[in-house]
């Protein structure tokens, strides 16, 4: 009964920080409700928003992520009472900063996605995947990762071949 | 020259108060400007003695945030005793969020002010007169030329500001009407530059931890080869981590040997937390800086 | 070298239809330091369990992933699995392939991709997890119960009855707390005072429970189940152990004009005291400010009468401490006071109402006073002026309560209640007499409460009318209200004996100091705040801490009562181990590389770090760090994330646990 789906030329990275008292269990949720999303996700857990480092997201891009997610509890709901609070204000700054260094922020996605809110995870998710799946593969920070393995310049035809056996 | 005749009555007033407070006991060092080697250049001194106080001086070249002596370069004061510090108005920004962040304690300082009217953009010709062209950006900024709270004070008159291009805020303005990837070219330009040499951090007075987050390898969280995602990596996560706290004294810009505009990511982060939070560094010694505390009603505009 | 085992579970079906569990487990063998690999039909089942393990001890297993359900569902199965293996039950990461992997993706080959990659990721994580111990914290049975009222009473009468000691502390010389203080109880009219007294009664006799009246809280320190606590009883000036209330003191006192806050400022008392005859304990107070010896250092009739020589001048306030492992706090409510505006608050008063200016104008707890059999003018309604019956009675509810612009915007809850309640009272005692109510809404959620406002209406013949009143004023002995009637939009104008208003209930004062020793939080009016609106309504935030009763939020008697035992359930659950047991993901901080900046401390929502000093061995402060006390964290680790230097760090949560994971990408 499987109707065929389309298939993309590139299909994104996304990787998503939630916590587990909301986002988490939510997902959970989409899960037992059996919804559908796109598979381009990989979650990583923490107990709460206010443990993710600014780092992490940092490293995510690095890492290939084409697309970060950071999700937790809708304020007030916080299982810690501020960490969500906390985490508002460290990424308010810091998606700023990286703006300033020229990430398109098309790509970096906040929300609030309660335990309840299986659907709203189900349309967060979908919605960044298709998003930055039309925006195409974050190119700025591999063509970095790039530059580490090679510092020269492809300058004959030995070193070409060479380049192309590695 | 009236730069000049201010700064003089200035360091004669510090070389007086400082030879008071050695003297009566008060501190048991001075840390302030010298006589540099070579003419017209001044470099920082620790002085304990009172005899040694008419070493002191105050001119255009004294442009180090001497608030580094008190925290990572502290081995070469005493260890008991308050300690005088000389500081401009934007060094005594430092001291303030250094004494938020239970890195120094007000009783233990005697905190000697100096009303400035700039100081130079560069010491490598430290003679120059200190004009429109040769005086340092951040004191084109600067609105706060009498330190705030200072122990001592001299009592000199300083002539109106003149209005100067701020030229951060144009810099910044100029970067924000830019792409995403005209700005990220831009900053791989500058960063490609740094050679991971760490001047930058070295000279912070926020940078005092004992371990750096970034020379750490387990986990590595920031590569520490100078190569391009090592160093974005090292740009991205000092920007952050004095966000909220960097009252912009400069210094990094300024000790950094490949000139890399670094100055101009703290002001960036500075300008927006000032948006975001209503909060800026160095006014006020305060508990918790914009991003130690939460507001419930905190802009949550970006957040789905 | 690690040797991981990675465990694939079909979930019947549920799994195994969308995701094809053999290659994940073949896929997961490959991976550096997978040791073994294998799937099975249904991981959680006993057999399963069973397999896994099996393969711990014939594989030599270190680590171990169980590929299967959310870690919500089994996480604690599996851990219990692994510990009866002989592994710490923290070396054992689920990794999640059917909430978030078969049951939301259809094709199977994207399925089967990312079930790898998930299981790649939590291989990595399992690698870096570390040797967690449980930590255990002792506790210490005793419990504190701060505020001496019926919420008080009650949390520490059931303790004591579950066998604990409890230490009751009362700010004021007796217990008993508001309710002594009324007359009749909705919705069933019984005597306030015959329901209270026995158990302020039991409270005093009870073998375990330590009363301390005329005390306050000083300091608090320590967490759950370790508080230390610091009392300070003030100086009674009379020796509570030679005093046998024989109350001759009180007659000879010739200081004794002294307005009672007990009867709302209506009757007076002498200053040396029992605030009512039923106090407990039954011994006097003096009360320096009134008292002549204190003021002038003449007099000193009382210690003369005193037979036992109870009578101490020169005692002093005595500072006790006590080590308890919980606290329940049910410091109560104040009667907003209308007339005078509370200082550095929104609240606005109510100047219109002339509260203080016009002596018939009186708050609904000074009514209580004058319809109480034991109050100053023995039941009968006098009114305060000229000590006249009233025929007329005015009341208004709502007088603070839910009126944003004064600056209260919630409903106080019990005075639609009281309110009809005193019509009734009024209308037993002044036959002819007439009431009248103006209300916004008439709330009676509660057992028997709606039938007890209708009879006020039905068969007591109070008139309600549904406005807000606009302005009173003084005409001859009369109070003439003014009003609308929105029902009949009409304005109404009524000449009262008396008006009575129903004014909102307030936290006590000091609350905000209380919360700050204890380390508890509180909302914008001073009321406590709950762990938890709706799940954890008595627990505080910070463990160990249980509200009951007004200081909560406005409260009626059996809801207080009901809270009050909740709290002492709590309490007697966490006194039913002799060790606190936690999951150990809690932070830590490495003393070496902590600068101290205390940013940790600034961000930490339950208070749990605290300042360490490191001293050389020649005595020498080296430095002052950050310490996270392992009973208090809850393991948010927002601590860590905000430490520049990364001090601190969340076990179970560390950064190599997080960038294992994100380089596995």
């Amino acid at each position: 009964m499987h109707h065929a789906k389309p298939k993309h030329e590139f299909e994104p990275k996304i990787i998503a920080f939630v916590c587990t008292w909301c986002t988490y269990a939510g997902a959970d949720l989409a899960g037992t409700s059996r919804m559908q999303y796109p598979a381009n996700v990989r979650l990583v857990k923490f107990p709460c928003t206010g443990r993710i480092d600014p780092v992490f997201i940092l490293k995510a891009f690095q890492q290939g992520a084409d697309g970060v997610l950071v999700s937790g509890c809708h304020p007030g709901d916080c299982h810690y009472m501020a960490g969500n609070f906390h985490a508002r204000r460290r990424f308010a700054a810091f998606r700023k900063l990286l703006e300033f260094i020229g990430v398109d922020l098309q790509r970096l996605q906040f929300s609030w996605v309660s335990a309840a809110e299986a659907g709203k995870w189900v349309e967060v998710v979908t919605e960044l995947t298709e998003r930055v799946r039309a925006m195409g593969p974050m190119r700025e920070f591999k063509d970095l990762a790039l530059e580490e393995q090679w510092s020269g310049s492809l300058t004959t035809p030995e070193l070409q071949e060479a380049y192309e056996a590695i | 020259m009236t730069t000049e005749i201010i700064y003089s009555a200035v360091g004669e007033a510090i070389r007086t108060e400082a030879e008071r407070v050695l003297a009566d006991g008060t501190v048991a060092a001075v840390v302030g400007y010298t006589m540099a080697r070579r003419k017209g250049s001044a470099q920082p001194v620790v002085l304990t003695k009172p005899e040694e106080a008419n070493q002191l001086i105050f001119s255009a070249a004294c442009v180090n945030n001497l608030a580094v002596y008190l925290t990572k370069a502290k081995k070469e004061l005493p260890r008991e005793g308050r300690i005088g510090i000389v500081v401009k108005s934007c060094d005594l920004k430092a001291l303030v969020g250094l004494l938020g962040e239970s890195q120094l304690k007000r009783d233990s300082l005697y905190i000697i002010g100096v009303p400035c009217v700039g100081v130079l953009g560069s010491t490598l010709q430290p003679s120059v007169e200190l004009n429109a062209e040769t005086v340092a950006d951040k004191c084109r900024e600067c609105d706060d030329r009498m330190p705030q709270g200072a122990d001592f004070v001299p009592t000199v008159a300083l002539p109106a500001s003149p209005a100067l291009e701020k030229k951060y805020a144009v810099e910044i303005a100029r970067l924000e009407a830019m792409t995403p990837a005209e700005r990220w070219s831009y900053w791989q330009e500058q960063f490609s530059k740094c050679i991971k040499c760490y001047a930058c951090r070295q000279v912070c007075p926020f940078c005092f931890c004992e371990q750096c987050l970034c020379d750490r390898n387990k986990p590595q969280m920031v590569e520490g080869t100078p190569r391009p995602a090592g160093n974005l990596a090292w740009h991205l996560v000092r920007a952050m981590h004095l966000a909220g706290r960097c009252a912009g004294c400069a210094e990094c810009e300024r000790v950094c040997p490949m000139d890399i505009p670094l100055n101009l990511l703290n002001r960036k982060m500075s300008r927006e937390l000032k948006e975001l939070f209503h909060s800026e560094a160095g006014f006020e010694v305060r508990e918790k800086g914009p991003l130690a505390e939460y507001n419930e009603q905190d802009d949550q505009s970006f957040i789905k | 070298m690690s040797r991981v085992g990675v465990f694939v579970c079909h979930c019947g079906e549920n799994i195994a239809r969308t995701v094809d569990v053999e290659r994940v487990a073949r896929a997961a063998e490959q991976l550096p330091g997978v040791a073994f690999a294998t799937d099975y039909k249904y991981m959680c089942s006993d057999p399963g369990q069973g397999l896994l393990k099996r393969a711990i001890a014939e594989q030599r297993l270190s680590h171990v992933v169980v590929a299967a359900c959310s870690p919500r569902m089994h996480e604690r199965t599996f851990r219990k699995a692994v510990e009866q293996a002989g592994l710490n039950p923290f070396l054992c990461e689920m990794a999640n392939i059917r909430e978030h992997c078969s049951w939301v993706h259809e094709d199977r080959e994207e399925a089967t991709t990312k079930a790898i990659e998930i299981v790649g990721m939590l291989v990595e994580r399992v690698k870096k997890n570390r040797v967690l111990p449980t930590i255990t914290v002792p506790v210490t049975k005793k419990a504190l119960v701060i505020g001496g009222g019926i919420a008080g009473i009650q949390a520490a009468l059931d303790i004591a009855d579950a066998g604990h000691q409890v230490v009751l502390v009362e700010r004021e010389p007796s217990i008993g707390g508001h309710m002594a203080q009324l007359s009749e109880t909705f919705p069933t009219l019984d005597c306030s005072q015959c329901i209270m007294t026995p158990k302020m009664v039991d409270v005093a006799n009870h073998p375990n429970i330590t009363l301390h009246t005329y005390s306050e809280i000083e300091q608090v320190d320590g967490y759950i189940g370790n508080f230390q606590v610091t009392i300070r009883k003030k100086a009674r000036s009379v020796d509570e152990q030679k005093c046998t209330g024989c109350g001759v003191c009180l007659t000879k006192c010739p200081q004794n004009k002294i307005p009672n806050s007990f009867d709302c400022n209506l009757g007076t008392r002498s200053a040396i005291y029992v605030p009512f005859p039923q106090a407990v304990p039954n011994i006097p107070v003096i009360d320096r400010e009134h008292c002549t010896r204190f003021k002038t250092g003449k007099c000193g009739v009382c210690q003369k009468v005193c037979g036992p020589g109870a009578v101490d001048f020169e005692q002093q306030d005595r500072l006790l401490v006590e080590p308890v492992g919980a606290i329940v706090v049910a410091t109560g409510f104040n009667l907003y006071s209308i007339d005078e505006k509370p200082k550095g608050s929104e609240i606005k008063g109510y100047g219109e109402f002339g509260h203080g200016r016009i002596p018939d104008v009186i708050d609904g707890m000074t009514f209580e006073r004058l319809a109480s059999a034991s109050g100053p003018t023995g039941g009968k309604i006098l009114r305060p002026s000229d000590g006249k019956e009233p025929r007329q009675v005015v009341f208004i509810q709502c007088v603070g309560s839910r009126a944003r612009e004064k600056g209260i915007s919630y409903c106080s809850k019990v005075c639609c209640m009281y309110t009809a309640k005193h019509t009734m009272l009024f209308k037993h005692k002044v036959h002819d007499g007439q009431a009248y109510v103006f209300f916004m809404d008439a709330r009676t959620p509660g057992k028997s409460y709606d039938e007890f406002w209708r009879r006020s209406i039905e068969e007591e013949e109070a008139v309600y009318i549904r406005g807000m009143v606009s302005r009173l004023y003084q005409k001859g002995d009369k109070v003439v209200v003014m009003g609308s009637d929105i029902a009949v939009g009409v304005q109404v104008e009524i000449e009262a004996d008396l008006v009575v208003l129903a004014t909102a209930i307030m936290p006590r004062q000091g609350a905000d100091s209380l919360a700050q020793k204890l380390g508890i939080s509180y909302d914008k009016y001073h009321f406590y705040s709950e762990a938890h609106a709706k799940l954890k309504p008595v627990e505080c935030a910070t463990a160990g801490i249980y509200l009951a009763g007004a200081c909560q939020g406005p409260k009626d008697i059996p809801d207080t009562v009901s809270q009050a035992s909740a709290a002492a359930a709590k309490v007697m659950t966490l006194f039913a181990k002799e060790q606190l047991e936690r999951e150990p993901v809690v932070a830590r901080v490495s003393e070496k590389n902590c600068v101290g900046c205390f940013s940790c401390r600034k961000v930490c929502p339950y208070g749990a770090v605290e300042e360490k000093e490191i001293w050389d061995r020649n005595g020498k402060l080296i430095k002052t760090v950050a310490y996270v006390n392992p009973g208090v964290c809850a393991g948010c680790g927002t601590c860590q994330a905000t430490c520049p230097s990364k001090s601190v760090e969340l076990d179970g949560y560390t950064d190599e646990q997080i960038v294992a994971m994100i380089e596995a990408l």
